[in-house]
């Protein structure tokens, strides 16, 4: 309803000149309008095919509200929208904002064009991460703009994609005393999950590297590092005990970042917790072809003392030299206890029976929908880096020429960049000095 | 030089006026280079008895009464600064610095620049600012975004009497101009303040209160409404982190966008008058950032009101915003009004 007349409030509809259905011409006179003064002509804004009046003739209806629909040519017609409320029953209701704070504007009850929809970039986000189609979500927010906790909503009840694996479903999480004000969100960690023969203090080289904005958890493996050795069959076996140890730590929106046995992990848990894994960085991941040189990883689970590990360790690298006297022996100095070495040689065999990785995530990798990267080394002498070249085209490839097997020991600055937020267009604020 | 942490064991309260003279007592003290220049500051103790009876322990050579023309107090500053001196120089009102424009802006701003860095310009400006003191329209605007807008300048805001020492003694350290906002109305205000010499970083915002629902970046006597209101809004379930930007150039881009990646909402909250003020640079900043992508409501500022600052009491304190402000705002944002 337009404002022809400067007191104005609201005009009733004399006369349409348009049936419903029909077509109309943009500036073609659409109905007639009564003021308390003045009666007059309303052209069409628009062409098009006219729907859903809203006000027959004689209403009466206050200023800005809709009056009908305009439909472009083959554009679908949907359910007519609600009729405008009552003027006199709305003034009393809802001033929907308190417009003398100064803040705020005077709300235009402004229509979206169809096909386009409100959301906060929050909601954008969250919905792109988790695969959510916005257009199909209720806005709560103001005029029905879509917000995070929508978003969240549907991800809670939307079950999850059947994956491969056949993991344990998601442990209810403890519902909270009383639903917060505001769901919140722990955002972007890392979650790292190390490779065979390595722990979690492999990682400290990229962590320091990292942005310090960036959060890191690391998993360590079954029989590695610190943790104690448990009895594992398969590649599915223990693919369950490191999800289970994901699910433990409560991360809502994890980047996990999986270094080759760990790779082929973190893409099993990827694609079995899809809502819980905003991105995935897969370091020479296994999983993603037979071949594998398995005297190596043999080689590592034996050796009882610095000079037997050492050769092994110099084949794990582009450059041998890079692998010290004395990383040699504090990474043989984890490896003392018998238990350790006999407990990663079963593994050895259950994972790779007869020199061949016995298990293939390459299926995992196309079904997997966050933002998701490879990075290899192309001097990799362990699992070759063409693995790589069977990933989809949505997952992004950073082959490094100068790098082996260990692409975040070798080179930790380089990798951790991967991870480094966008530039900060304005940095150049401090003056010069 | 060492940065005090807060909190530091040997603080003891202290009001913001004696905090600022406590640091220029110890600069007076440790570097004989250091000279105070203004309007009224000596025998008369300034316009706000900030350097109160220093005149009498360091004399009249480095106690400056200063004509009354700022053009020529502030002149006299930029060229002893460039001559190897330290040169602070107070306003009596923020306002007058129209008069020392073209030594601020063209001279102090431009000279490292000009001469290929073979000259800094290491000159401090004390400029009492704000509202609240029924001294109306040309003795009480926030003026800090015109400074802000020159490169060159370094511009504060203190909010608290540590950091009005700390920031001050960082500035003198610098060797580059540094302009300090300081609000009129802080000026009683106390707080620890800790002994001895130590700075407070120029271009590093603090975290005065931690929350997740609702991000406040405020500046200078705003900070203290933030905290007013965040703890009324802490009893309405609504968890407010509230952010004291204390340096509006150079601007810590990263504190402001590390807290709204967590709580995806914002209100910038400043004296100065809204539009292009201090709050527009934040708010443009946010959405120039991939913190635009934590968004979940849209931004609000809270800023003086399109008029020069009215003498009527009640349209003086209309004209900035007040607690209310903040409260509404804040509610209307976290209960998805706006």
């Amino acid at each position: 309803m337009p404002k022809v007349d400067m007191d104005m409030e609201r005009g009733t509809i004399a006369a349409w000149h348009v049936a419903p259905g029909a077509k109309v011409e943009k500036d073609a006179p659409l109905f007639d309008i009564e003021t308390d003064k003045a009666a007059m002509e309303v052209e069409s804004p628009a062409e098009g095919y006219l729907h859903h009046i809203l006000a027959a003739e004689g209403a009466e209806v206050a200023i800005g509200s809709p009056v009908a629909w305009i439909y472009a040519e083959g554009e679908p017609v949907g359910n007519p929208p609600q009729a405008p409320a009552d003027a006199t029953e709305k003034s009393a209701g809802e001033s929907a904002l308190p417009i003398e704070n100064g803040w705020t504007h005077a709300e235009t009850p402004a229509q979206d064009a169809p096909g386009r929809f409100r959301a906060t970039p929050a909601a954008r986000r969250l919905a792109a991460i988790q695969g959510i189609d916005l257009s199909a979500v209720a806005g709560s927010g103001p005029r029905g703009r879509v917000q995070k906790r929508d978003v969240e909503a549907l991800g809670e009840t939307r079950t999850s994609t059947p994956s491969k694996l056949t993991l344990a479903p998601t442990p209810e999480t403890a519902p909270a005393a009383a639903p917060p004000l505001l769901p919140r969100l722990a955002e972007d960690s890392l979650v790292l999950i190390h490779g065979f023969g390595a722990d979690a203090a492999s990682w400290t080289g990229f962590r320091r590297h990292l942005p310090r904005a960036v959060g890191t958890t690391a998993i360590e493996l079954p029989g590695h590092g610190r943790t104690e050795s448990v009895e594992i069959s398969d590649f599915a076996d223990l693919a369950r005990w490191v999800c289970a140890k994901f699910d433990a730590l409560g991360i809502q929106n994890a980047h996990l970042v999986g270094h080759s046995l760990g790779g082929a992990l973190a893409l099993a848990i990827a694609d079995a917790r899809p809502r819980a894994v905003s991105a995935l960085t897969l370091l020479s991941p296994a999983g993603l072809g037979p071949h594998i040189d398995a005297s190596v990883v043999g080689g590592i689970a034996a050796a009882s003392r610095p000079e037997s590990l050492a050769p092994w360790l110099k084949m794990l690298v582009a450059d041998p030299d890079a692998i010290s006297w004395s990383y040699v022996q504090s990474a043989a100095a984890g490896r003392k206890d018998p238990a350790t070495r006999t407990a990663q040689q079963r593994l050895a065999e259950a994972l790779f029976p007869d020199g061949v990785q016995a298990f293939d995530l390459a299926p995992a990798l196309q079904r997997v929908a966050c933002p998701t990267r490879i990075v290899w080394g192309r001097q990799d002498k362990i699992i070759p880096w063409q693995h790589a070249l069977s990933a989809p085209g949505h997952v992004a490839l950073h082959l490094f020429p100068h790098l082996g097997h260990l692409p975040h020991v070798e080179d930790p600055a380089s990798i951790a960049t991967l991870f480094a937020a966008p530039a900060n267009h304005s940095a150049g604020q401090q003056p010069a000095r | 030089m060492t940065a005090v942490s807060e909190g530091a064991a040997n603080a003891r309260e202290l009001s913001y006026a004696e905090a600022i003279r406590e640091a220029l007592d110890i600069a007076l003290a440790e570097d004989e280079r250091v000279i105070v220049m203004g309007e009224d500051i000596g025998v008369y103790g300034g316009a706000f008895q900030v350097t109160g009876d220093l005149v009498h322990k360091y004399g009249e050579d480095r106690i400056m009464d200063t004509p009354i023309s700022e053009l020529g107090g502030a002149g006299v500053a930029v060229g002893a600064a460039l001559c190897g001196l330290r040169p602070i120089y107070e306003f009596q009102f923020s306002d007058f610095a129209t008069l020392a424009m073209e030594q601020i802006a063209n001279q102090a701003a431009k000279l490292r620049f000009m001469l290929g860095g073979a000259v800094s310009v290491p000159v401090v400006m004390r400029f009492p600012a704000g509202s609240g003191t029924g001294a109306a329209a040309q003795h009480s605007q926030s003026l800090e975004a015109w400074f802000g807008h020159v490169p060159g300048l370094k511009v504060v805001q203190p909010s608290t009497p540590e950091d009005a020492k700390g920031m001050l003694l960082a500035a003198i350290a610098d060797p580059d101009p540094v302009m300090i906002f300081e609000h009129k109305i802080l000026y009683k205000t106390k707080g620890p303040v800790p002994e001895g010499f130590y700075t407070c970083p120029i271009g590093k915002a603090a975290v005065r209160r931690d929350g997740s629902d609702l991000t406040i970046v405020a500046t200078s006597i705003m900070v203290h409404k933030a905290l007013d209101a965040a703890k009324t809004l802490a009893d309405e379930g609504i968890d407010t982190e509230v952010i004291d930007l204390r340096s509006v150039r150079p601007m810590d881009r990263e504190t402001v966008l590390d807290s709204l990646r967590k709580t995806g909402r914002l209100i910038c909250v400043y004296e100065g008058v809204k539009t292009l003020g201090v709050g527009a640079e934040v708010s443009a900043m946010v959405a120039e950032s991939d913190a635009f992508d934590y968004l979940d409501a849209p931004i609000v500022r809270l800023g003086g009101a399109e008029c020069p600052i009215p003498y009527n009491p009640e349209l003086e304190k209309a004209a900035v915003p007040q607690v209310d402000d903040i409260l509404a705002a804040a509610r209307d944002l976290c209960r998805g009004r706006i």
